[in-house]
């Protein structure tokens, strides 16, 4: 479950729901992942549901680290939450509610064109829409101004390439006190790490899911993969996740990186930690266009949820201009929402709407194999052993398609 | 001289358990500016106590703390006199089918949790007690194979003619049960009721898996709810840790004593 | 029980409805057990083994596959065959050391008089912090650039390695890792040591016996029947090891950490395939439930149970 952002989405007509029908005491159950801040602020947005709908009760069940696996008991049992944060569609959707009668009934009040389309891709499988987007982020590259102006190193501007981002990064190095330029990941999560293929004009599958021979293993990935393994090995950039459980996002907080790839749910952090920064646009792969990878929390209905009806109004109301508008810990799903905050002229904000408009042509690879799951592993052990081996991608990534064969029958 | 070696040995071992220990303490009361310094900061130069109001205050613990207490009170008395039984049943009859019956016992450790989880959530579902204490505290109430093989193990140490003279006394089998094993098990039913109460104060997967609402969490879904998906909150894990740490500490400080005096005092029959 | 004896007195019914509460007394005994087998295990433990039989999605349609599962796990999946290996080193180094080194604290204490209470629960520390937070200590002290123990380390100017980056010493840091839990096995070995009559070793002493002899010949035969319990239920622990190295090393680097545990559960929680979970789950019962017997057979030979062996007492009083 990595792949979601906190959110939630505001509510289209107040007075349509209004007229919804509801019956004494009722319990929706609503599901989710998040927790602290962002699960506060779902809690906020159900209580406001709540009171537009007297006699119902939204309980939420912040299941935390243990989602999937509790959603499988759940699930299992045939005793699954009304409502739920979803990422995963292939795993669930058999189990979800379609929703585009739905949607196309209750078209005026949603507005589905409000909606960009890169958000709206992240939940349909096999045609069917099973989820509303509620929030949603893209990856950016935040700065330490502070860092740049006391090393004299020049911004990053619009456009810049990960060639200009490595020469910065270079500048900043001073092992004695651990700081470096720039973090590596070596254990990414493949899912985000796709972008980075996508920008250098390749993909992990085949667009009809059968096919990662000449594209997971192909030049242009494996060119990406060795890049970053040199970032590594001439101490550009320090590397995560090999041994450290320290984070990025700690480091970056703490002064020991100047430059930051994350995404939305890094921000509030980074507010507090107290110093002057800057969002830049991810790099490109010289003329290539970038590309970013959506971390989308949709809100799907269960199949057999116990009340569809007042689920779907929950539903309607969490992607409601209201409720988007209310979540603060990532993006607004909905254009109007955005533009109305003076989002998408924000210096901090800008980048992370530029890069979606970019974003709306490929799919997520575990969008197009049911067995995606396994087959990222082999990846995930690829992208590793690049990062140990300071090198040597095309051998890794070769050996991860040998090994992913079975599973592409 | 040989004094000197053993607590010489026993201090630097002692230290190697502490020190992780102390690091977490450190860790709660430090500033965040020194949470991350390097080279680490071992005593730290302001003691933020108030981290660990903080992080109590951070999400409902008192409620939690409330539902852990009923999980384990109830779950352990049930747990020592269920346990106590059937160990009793064990290790002192003959009866046919017994040593199949305890290799089955035996066997009930080895299941992986995972598997079992699905057909028991299944099952708790059935009777209306998922979102409940009560499938945390029931089972305990139907004996636990890992303290059924401890406790037996310990009684089959325990001389046969103890139980043969109370016979000759008129006592029945419950009586000798209820009368002469369960006080002489006393350190044994300690440490069963210790370990089990770790386990219960612990235990992150049965909350996880049976309670939904927060109102019926335990203490280690709100710990674990300290660990976010991008960002873990390193200074409430440590508090709410050394909190979570205190009451089976102290309650394991003074059991020990009466475990370990207690198994000098049965000794003596010997 | 007998209630057609109820009313007649006599002596023989008196005689027989004793037997017959002798019979069924020690099925009383056990019943908790018994009723708590039946709901609470033997039903999901059926329920998992026909589960392994069918290709079983989360969600979705549940298909018969007979031992489909069993047979790819077996000749098709690479990660089986690691994931046990690694799994079965784990288990080779683990269980001897998790017994022998709780064996020698438990002796040490055993021997100490002054501040027993303090250092018992120094050794147990460890055990009485959950699992959550005991990883996010474990992570502290071996990160490689901020790490406690190599910062440790350099001040003895060692250059300290990457314990969780390098794939042959990430199962090293888990094996310390584990053994910082042993206390609840030193716990019960200490037990055990109180447990044995001094007037053994006073005699011993008396006739001459030197301290090597006594502890092979009365320490270890009577801490017996706890050593074998340590034995076995650390192998279990071994095999079910799951929690450390799925928050510590995620099983990583390069899949070195991988546990067979870690391999079922992955099938289960990521790739929701629950039949071949099940089938791996059962895969791993029957491995250690064979080990155990092995055990359980092997030490019958020389573990000394007082309670079972009548005559030796009788001759040992007399």
């Amino acid at each position: 479950m990595h792949k979601m952002t906190k959110s939630i989405a505001g509510s289209f007509l107040a007075l349509a729901l209004t007229g919804a029908t509801t019956r004494a005491e009722e319990t929706l159950r609503f599901a989710t992942w998040d927790t602290d801040e962002s699960l506060a602020i779902q809690q906020a947005i159900a209580k406001k549901f709540e009171e537009k709908h007297p006699g119902v009760k939204v309980q939420v069940e912040p299941y935390a680290d243990g989602y999937d696996q509790k959603l499988v008991a759940a699930f299992g049992a045939g005793n699954p939450p009304d409502v739920m944060y979803m990422w995963n569609f292939p795993q669930y959707y058999t189990s979800l509610m379609p929703l585009d009668e739905l949607i196309a009934r209750d078209a005026a009040e949603i507005k589905p064109d409000d909606f960009p389309q890169g958000l709206m891709n992240t939940t349909r499988v096999e045609g069917k829409t099973y989820g509303m987007p509620s929030g949603f982020t893209t990856q950016v590259v935040f700065y330490n101004k502070d860092m740049f102006a006391k090393a004299g190193v020049e911004q990053p501007k619009d456009g810049w390439t990960w060639e200009d981002l490595r020469a910065k990064a270079a500048k900043f190095r001073d092992e004695a006190n651990k700081v470096y330029g720039f973090a590596v990941d070596a254990k990414p999560d493949p899912y985000d790490f796709e972008q980075f293929l996508w920008s250098n004009g390749t993909k992990y599958i085949s667009d009809d899911g059968k096919e990662i021979d000449g594209y997971m293993n192909s030049d242009a990935a494996a060119e990406v993969l060795d890049m970053f393994a040199d970032m590594a090995k001439s101490h550009e950039a320090v590397t995560l996740n090999l041994g450290d459980d320290t984070s990025g996002g700690t480091l970056f907080k703490g002064g020991k990186i100047a430059m930051f790839q994350s995404a939305m749910w890094s921000k509030a952090g980074i507010d507090a930690a107290g110093f002057n920064y800057g969002v830049a646009p991810l790099p490109k792969f010289g003329d290539h266009v970038a590309h970013s990878a959506l971390g989308v929390s949709a809100i799907s209905i269960a199949k057999d949820a116990t009340h569809p009806d007042l689920a779907w109004e929950f539903v309607k109301f969490f992607s409601s201009p209201e409720a988007v508008a209310m979540r603060t810990n990532d993006l607004p799903v909905r254009t109007s929402v955005a533009e109305a905050k003076g989002m998408t002229k924000d210096p901090v904000y800008k980048p992370f709407f530029d890069i979606l408009a970019t974003s709306n042509i490929e799919i997520h690879a575990y969008l197009k194999n049911e067995n995606w799951g396994k087959i990222q592993d082999n990846l995930a052990r690829a992208i590793e052993a690049t990062m140990i081996d300071q090198g040597n991608a095309k051998a890794h990534l070769d050996d991860a398609v040998a090994r992913s064969k079975r599973l592409l029958k | 001289m040989r004094k000197t070696f053993l607590y010489s040995a026993l201090i630097l071992a002692s230290a190697l358990f502490i020190a992780p220990f102390y690091w977490t303490f450190v860790t709660a009361i430090k500033s965040s500016a020194e949470l991350y310094q390097f080279p680490p900061v071992f005593w730290p130069s302001e003691w933020h106590w108030e981290n660990f109001a903080a992080a109590w205050s951070k999400q409902p613990f008192g409620t939690y703390l409330t539902n852990s207490l009923i999980v384990v009170v109830f779950s352990t008395v049930g747990q020592l006199l269920s346990s106590s039984l059937v160990a009793f049943g064990f290790a002192r009859f003959r009866f046919p089918g017994r040593d199949a019956l305890f290799i089955l016992l035996l066997a009930t450790m080895m299941i992986p949790w995972d598997v079992k989880m699905i057909p028991l959530y299944m099952e708790f579902n059935m009777l209306g007690w998922i979102n409940t204490l009560k499938p945390l505290i029931v089972p305990a109430y139907f004996a636990d194979a890992f303290f059924v093989f401890l406790l037996r193990q310990y009684i089959m140490t325990v001389p046969m003619e103890i139980d043969e003279a109370a016979r000759m006394d008129g006592a029945n089998s419950f009586d000798i049960y209820w009368r002469i094993h369960l006080p002489l098990m006393m350190p044994a039913l300690v440490l069963v009721g210790t370990f089990h109460f770790m386990n219960a104060w612990n235990d992150y997967l049965g909350p996880l898996i049976f309670l939904n609402d927060q109102s019926k969490y335990t203490l280690t879904l709100g710990l674990s709810m300290f660990k976010g998906l991008h960002e873990v909150d390193v200074t409430s894990i440590a508090a709410i840790t050394v909190i979570l740490c205190l009451p089976p500490l102290v309650l394991f400080f003074l059991a020990q004593r009466y475990i370990m005096d207690g198994a000098v005092g049965s000794s003596v029959k010997g | 029980m007998d209630m057609a004896y109820a009313g007649t007195q006599t002596g023989a019914a008196r005689r027989k409805r004793a037997s017959v509460r002798r019979h069924i007394a020690p099925y009383l005994f056990i019943s908790p057990w018994i009723l708590g087998f039946l709901f609470f295990t033997l039903g999901p433990l059926l329920f998992s083994l026909t589960m392994s039989f069918f290709d079983w999605p989360v969600v979705g349609e549940r298909t018969f596959v007979g031992l489909d599962n069993y047979r790819s796990m077996f000749t098709e999946d690479p990660q089986f065959w690691e994931s046990l290996w690694i799994t079965v080193k784990f288990a080779a180094i683990y269980v001897p050391f998790n017994i022998v080194m709780s064996f020698f604290l438990a002796l040490m204490l055993h021997h100490v008089t002054f501040a027993s209470g303090f250092f018992r629960t120094a050794f147990y520390l460890p055990s009485v912090i959950s699992g959550v937070a005991l990883v996010t200590i474990w992570s502290w002290i071996y990160s490689r650039e901020y790490g406690l123990l190599n910062f440790m380390l350099s001040l003895v100017g060692i250059d300290g390695p990457n314990w969780l980056g390098d794939p042959n010493l990430a199962i090293v840091a888990i094996i310390i890792a584990s053994l910082w839990g042993l206390g609840g096995t030193m716990l019960i070995l200490l037990t055990g040591l109180k447990a044995i009559p001094k007037e053994l070793y006073e005699a011993a002493t008396i006739s001459g016996v030197p301290g090597w002899a006594q502890m092979l010949f009365i320490t270890l035969p009577m801490l017996g029947p706890m050593l074998i319990f340590t034995f076995i239920t650390s192998i279990i622990s071994a095999f079910q090891q799951l929690t450390i190295a799925l928050l510590l090393t995620k099983g990583g680097p390069l899949g070195s950490t991988y546990f067979f545990a870690m391999y079922v559960y992955d099938n289960a929680f990521k790739y929701f395939d629950m039949g071949y979970a099940a089938a791996g789950s059962w895969v791993m019962f029957v491995i250690v439930l064979a080990l155990s017997l092995v055990v359980m057979r092997w030490s019958a030979a020389w573990v000394y149970y007082e309670g079972e062996i009548r005559q030796a007492d009788g001759e040992r009083n007399a």
